[in-house]
């Protein structure tokens, strides 16, 4: 599979990068690095060009390609791309323009998987979209500034965006935490079979705890909660993990949130809920993104 | 139906042109205003918001404003056609072709190293160094050509200052601004310097037949470069107040590299040679052949003796730009022509009259301002192209001189000091990922302001003196 991380330079998209790194490295996923550039106006693209051949010739890294380097020192700390004797990462090509795209290095992984350092020009979200869409990826990681409520109605939010339009599951990894597990959810639709089905080989990997978690709305219906909980233990347990399980009563989003706090990594499906109620609800996933402290996996 | 909101979402600012551009027209034609010119003014409307907003590429505007100059009646194909193309024009794309033959040279490390040998490591005397020598740079080939040739000598040292960011915040703001802020105080030195000085020389010529020579600008522009220079250094150094006064270091290292790369080659000294050929040419027979024609003498020299081949002018040379510029005359030009021009210079002397700005130095201050704001949104050449006609009339009304009127809304056209997107210089800085936007306003409203002010001052007293 192929896992795309995507980073802006901030520290919390670096935190990103070295949580899926590991992840990505138990599980000898490829790796591409994105960083996606503003496009600058038609007006001034030409002296853009112009100075960027300037620093070219003075050996500078062009803008952008700094960030990178940053994230291909931390694959290296974490051990994830493969390094010359010198400490440098092994690599294939040197910058390459026009690669699907995009300007790209290619550098080799530590167990011969392809690790791809990305950059795109244009508007982050729509390259971002665009990337996952030439390049086939599983996965897509982002870091999150944790801007909430009114601050992110005026800044946006780039994981949100994504968690929203992107055709493959997301992960947003803010407020990285220690060893503390796995949170699984599950409402009992096909999808969130299939999200079990998708963490169980990482959660194994990585040798973490699982607890799968199921919300349910009222008190007289806790029994089906358990009956949905215990059917995703029958598929965490066939593929040779155990796990604990646990049932909330109340909203699902304020539940999860809840109870993601004593975990590493809260793994939702994308919604199963219709069109109509997501739309006056909200969708529990987007919730748990928003107003959540914990990393979280949406599987689609 | 999700797919047709998609499209107009997309193209809102275009629906948004349009519908304000119909409205325009349906209203009724005000008094003292043709419909030729009333429909100048729409199409003005239009393409500033067109400008603004970008729903289309900026060259596509241009060609829009020539479509719609024709559609309209207001001119014919062949007078269009003309009206895109002068000496002026001629000059910018010269002008643009010189610079980039200099830049495609090492200069930039010929600079950085005799500008460090006269300012040793000093942070204080770096920044002025900087400031003067973009200034000064800036006067002869433009602000985008020293931006993008000083911006590798500030990164280059900004890297070697430390590993750690946090630690040279200030120090990054401070050099990277000192270059595109000297850059852009050079972009009204000479006519060469920028396209909005070529496009204030072709309103004269063209509306009132005023020839200004190359050394005659220089004349009047200089003076206020002589100021601006030592106070935005100051400035600056006030504002972003260095993490250390001292970095030897990183001045030592940077030398260093440059010694490696050796002495000046001859072709160097050759593109020096055939630039200051040039600019003798602009002020010898500038008057007699015109800026434009002179500049291709320049440029011919340089293709002539293999200095620049033409691949390098082709992609290093923003054509689109200079369609937007051709544009914007075209465009002067109706609305002169229409009366518009004159009409909304009535209207905007009315606007202001009860304030008591309508005359003197308060309406070259409120001209000032106004091309300011619009600067600070789109290129400094489209305003003056826009808003040259305008001003031009106004002074005629009120007698004020209009070389006064117009130096004024020349150069504070580059006083886009707060906007990172308005000119290349800020664009190119503010591309090396040291910036943030909020450096430009922590430091640009200062710049504006002081610059309004001498600019004035100097309209007051010295231009008076040698006879505006």
């Amino acid at each position: 599979m192929k896992i795309l991380m995507c980073t802006d330079g901030s520290r919390f998209a670096e935190d990103a990068i070295r949580f899926s790194g590991r992840i990505a490295r138990a599980m000898g996923w490829d790796i591409s690095i994105l960083y996606v550039r503003p496009r600058a106006s038609s007006e001034h693209r030409i002296h853009l060009t112009t100075a960027r051949k300037k620093l070219n010739e003075w050996n500078l890294d062009i803008p952008g390609v700094s960030y990178l380097k940053r994230a291909k020192e931390i694959l290296i700390e974490i051990d994830v791309a493969k390094t010359l004797p010198a400490g440098e990462a092994e690599s294939k090509y040197t910058f390459r323009e026009g690669v699907y795209g995009a300007t790209e290095i290619h550098l080799v992984g530590i167990h011969g998987e392809n690790v791809r350092l990305r950059l795109r020009e244009g508007e982050t979200i729509d390259e971002i979209l665009e990337e996952v869409r030439v390049g086939d990826y599983g996965l897509i990681v982002t870091g999150s500034r944790g801007h909430k409520g009114l601050a992110r109605y005026f800044t946006g939010s780039t994981a949100m965006s994504i968690a929203k339009h992107a055709p493959c599951s997301v992960l947003i990894a803010k407020n990285i935490k220690g060893h503390e597990g796995f949170l699984i959810t599950t409402d009992g639709s096909d999808m969130s079979e299939r999200a079990a089905i998708f963490i169980a080989p990482i959660a194994r990997a990585l040798d973490a705890r699982v607890t799968i978690f199921s919300v349910a709305e009222e008190g007289t219906t806790e029994d089906k909660a358990m009956e949905r909980a215990r059917r995703a233990e029958m598929i965490i347990s066939q593929m040779g993990l155990t796990c604990d399980i646990k049932v909330g009563i109340g909203r699902p989003a304020e539940e999860i949130i809840e109870e993601a706090r004593n975990h590493d990594l809260v793994v939702l499906s994308a919604s199963g809920s219709s069109g109509v109620k997501k739309f006056f609800m909200g969708s529990v996933p987007l919730k748990v993104i928003e107003y959540g402290e914990t990393p979280v996996l949406i599987v689609r | 139906m999700h797919y047709i909101f998609q499209i107009i979402k997309r193209n809102r600012w275009i629906f948004i042109g349009l519908m304000v551009g119909g409205l325009l027209l349906y209203m009724p034609t005000p008094e003292g205003l043709s419909i030729m010119g009333m429909r100048a003014i729409v199409i003005m409307v239009v393409s500033i918001i067109f400008f603004i907003a970008e729903p289309l590429p900026l060259p596509g505007v241009a060609l829009l404003i020539a479509v719609s100059e024709v559609i309209s009646g207001i001119a014919g194909p062949t007078e269009t056609a003309r009206s895109f193309m002068s000496d002026s024009v001629f000059f910018i794309m010269g002008s643009l072709m010189i610079a980039a033959a200099i830049v495609k040279q090492k200069m930039d490390k010929r600079i950085a190293l005799y500008l460090l040998r006269l300012t040793g490591s000093g942070v204080g005397r770096i920044t002025f160094g900087l400031v003067a020598v973009s200034a000064l740079v800036s006067s002869f080939i433009g602000q985008h050509t020293v931006a993008a040739m000083m911006l590798p000598v500030g990164m280059t040292l900004i890297n070697m200052i430390s590993e750690d960011t946090s630690k040279k915040r200030n120090l990054s703001a401070l050099i990277l601004l000192s270059i595109a802020y000297g850059a852009l105080i050079g972009s009204n030195g000479t006519p060469s310097s920028g396209a909005s000085n070529a496009i204030m020389l072709n309103f004269w010529k063209e509306m009132f037949d005023v020839r200004i020579g190359y050394l005659k600008w220089m004349a009047y522009s200089f003076p206020l470069i002589l100021f601006q220079v030592p106070i935005f250094a100051w400035i600056l150094l006030r504002t972003f107040r260095p993490e250390v006064s001292e970095i030897p270091r990183s001045v030592e290292k940077l030398k260093e590299r440059i010694r490696k790369e050796g002495d000046m080659t001859p072709n160097e000294y050759w593109v020096i040679g055939i630039l200051l050929f040039t600019v003798f040419l602009w002020v010898a027979l500038g008057d007699r052949i015109g800026l434009g024609i002179t500049s291709f003498i320049g440029v011919s020299l340089y293709l002539m003796t293999g200095l620049v081949r033409w691949e390098d002018l082709n992609n290093g040379i923003n054509w689109g730009i200079i369609l937007i510029y051709a544009s914007t005359i075209s465009l002067g030009l109706n609305i002169k022509d229409t009366g518009a021009g004159e009409w909304m210079a009535k209207s905007f002397l009315e606007l202001i009259s009860p304030l008591g700005i309508d005359s003197g130095i308060p309406l070259l201050a409120a001209i000032s301002i106004l091309t300011i704001i619009l600067a600070s949104v789109i290129s400094s050449g489209a305003v003056v192209g826009l808003l040259g006609p305008i001003v031009l009339n106004m002074a005629q009304i009120t007698d004020k001189s209009i070389l006064a009127a117009g130096f004024v809304t020349a150069i504070s056209s580059s006083f886009a000091y707060m906007a990172v997107a308005a000119s290349p210089a800020c664009n190119i800085v503010y591309s090396s990922g040291y910036l943030k936007t909020s450096d430009f306003l922590r430091g640009g409203w200062k710049m504006i302001i002081v610059s309004i002010l001498l600019l004035l001052l100097i309209a007051s007293t010295y231009w008076r003196i040698i006879g505006i």
